[in-house]
């Protein structure tokens, strides 16, 4: 199967920044990816870059095998509502029936839909919108567009809690009737955890971890007792994150633990934690950023 | 429905910055000129010009700069071509222009029709420019909305490309221009030869010379749009 999304060598410099560095990956047609990373890692000027609203230093861009940038086509099969989307001075109104006009799939009955689910006034000026409002306008406008390419760029930030579990139900529902290549970046990763098929994280413009979040599932544990049982258990595998007191250590091993390993913890008295999608995504940062900043001072 | 038109109907589906402040502006300036005359020199009979029609185009050159600073983002991000933006944008000020054109080719006959409204003002007739047969205001009418609206666009993808400094070089540049024509202009001791050329241009001579400049912007806005990011 040939990827929806190809991206390769991508670089984006910012004067001395460098916002992208060298990003080769691929996004599968009809997926649902998260891109996760810290604020200013790299995701949204990579979105921008696959919608063709910024333009590559360096590497190459394809969807659907051909390069977005003002190619009329193929960027009419996309969308793409930034967090901080610059709207005209509309209501709520105009930008669904503006948006209504440019997608052939556009369906009026699924936005009528959510703007009921996420209460949206259609006769409130956008600039009068809440934070979570606005957010709320970006997914009606995303999901009804009905696009094949859907980029999501924090599509839940500042949405309340109802609202988001909203928002990942209709998603899950939306795609499901129509399966499309949905990106979708994110801080609250736990959350969304059970939406992706894969996990891409993306720090200091860099991709650090790519796998599908099923591979992913428990294959870091953190392992917690008296120091000397836990370096025993510790022994000999991938281990990082240690935090030691007189008494107590914790540790994270990684790898899928058997149920031996269980065994034998248990006889040790340990403490086993299945580490969840964030916690992982914590530590793959922590460790880049360990690594980059060891790279910049040689 | 072609890509073009539907950014023409995104641009008036809330028309308040294209239609209604314009006319909106032009109507209270109206009515200001109207109260202004009628109080104090009500009784002359030569024409006293106004000036309020700036306003008008004034507001459509801003409808131009916010058509590329609020407008732009949103169309790209609905999967729109900066090339197709670009286009439809223009396609929307020369559509609105042959319109107002008419309209205040319309005005400028009732102007003529009352004796400038019962108070002799010159509101829709200007010297030299505006004061010919009802095509040839309209012409003009036309030619400087599209030149001042194409203006506006470029200026305002200057802003988005370059930010703030780009915006004050794009600026600082026109009038360097503008002062280096007329020095070159005065060196050559030349200044009649360019009186003479305006004297003897006629009214549809002077619409090409805007329309010339029209063109030039407009190949500055699609050469500047090329390139931007949002």
């Amino acid at each position: 199967m040939t990827a929806a999304i190809s991206v390769s060598g991508l670089t984006r410099r910012y004067g001395r920044q460098l916002a992208l560095n060298g990003v080769t990956v691929d996004f599968e047609g009809a997926s649902i990816t998260g891109l996760l990373g810290r604020n200013g890692a790299g995701k949204t000027t990579l979105m921008r870059i696959i919608a063709g609203h910024e333009l590559a230093s360096a590497g190459s861009v394809r969807v659907f095998g051909a390069e977005p940038l003002e190619n009329s086509a193929l960027l009419r099969r996309m969308v793409f509502i930034r967090e901080n989307q610059i709207y005209p001075e509309f209501k709520v109104r105009h930008a669904i029936r503006t948006a209504s006009w440019f997608y052939p799939n556009w369906c009026g009955e699924l936005a009528e839909t959510l703007l009921e689910e996420f209460d949206l006034p259609t006769d409130r000026a956008i600039k009068k919108l809440s934070h979570g409002m606005r957010s709320a306008l970006g997914i009606v406008i995303s999901l009804a567009a009905r696009a094949e390419v859907t980029l999501l760029d924090e599509p839940n930030s500042g949405l309340d809690a109802v609202a988001r579990r909203r928002f990942y139900d209709l998603l899950l529902r939306e795609y499901a009737e129509y399966p499309r290549t949905v990106l979708l970046s994110t801080h609250l990763v736990d959350e969304v955890a059970d939406l992706l098929e894969r996990v891409v994280v993306i720090d200091h413009g860099c991709v650090v971890l790519d796998a599908c979040s099923d591979d992913l599932r428990g294959t870091a544990t953190r392992v917690s007792g008296r120091p000397l049982d836990v370096e025993e258990f510790v022994a000999g595998r991938l281990s990082w994150g240690r935090a030691t007191s007189r008494s107590h250590e914790s540790v994270v091993v990684g790898g899928v633990l058997d149920d031996a390993d269980r065994l034998w913890a248990r006889e040790l008295h340990l403490d086993l934690r299945t580490l969840s999608l964030q916690e992982m995504m914590v530590h793959v940062v922590d460790q880049t950023t360990e690594d980059y900043a060891r790279e910049t001072v040689a | 429905m072609s890509t073009l038109v539907k950014v023409v109907r995104y641009h008036l589906v809330k028309p308040d910055n294209l239609v209604f402040v314009p006319w909106a502006v032009l109507v209270v300036g109206f009515a200001v000129n109207v109260m202004v005359v009628a109080t104090t020199f009500g009784g002359q009979s030569t024409i006293r010009y106004m000036g309020t029609l700036a306003a008008l185009y004034l507001t459509f050159s801003v409808g131009g700069v916010t058509s590329i600073t609020r407008a732009l983002p949103l169309g790209l991000g609905l999967g729109l071509s900066r090339r197709s933006f670009y286009l439809g944008t223009v396609l929307t000020a020369v559509s609105l222009a042959v319109v107002y054109g008419l309209i205040l080719a319309l005005l400028q006959a009732i102007e003529r029709w009352t004796h400038g409204w019962g108070l002799s003002m010159g509101v829709f007739r200007a010297p030299f420019i505006l004061e010919g047969p009802w095509y040839l205001t309209w012409l003009m009418s036309f030619v400087l909305l599209t030149l001042l609206f194409v203006w506006g666009v470029w200026s305002g993808l200057v802003y988005r490309r370059w930010n703030l400094i780009g915006l004050w070089a794009f600026m600082a540049a026109q009038v360097i221009v503008g002062v280096v024509a007329a020095l070159v202009v005065t060196w050559m001791g030349a200044w009649h030869h360019v009186g003479h050329f305006f004297v003897t241009l006629s009214a549809p001579g002077i619409a090409g010379v805007v329309a010339l400049f029209a063109m030039l912007f407009l190949a500055g806005g699609f050469a500047t749009i090329r390139r931007v990011a949002v």
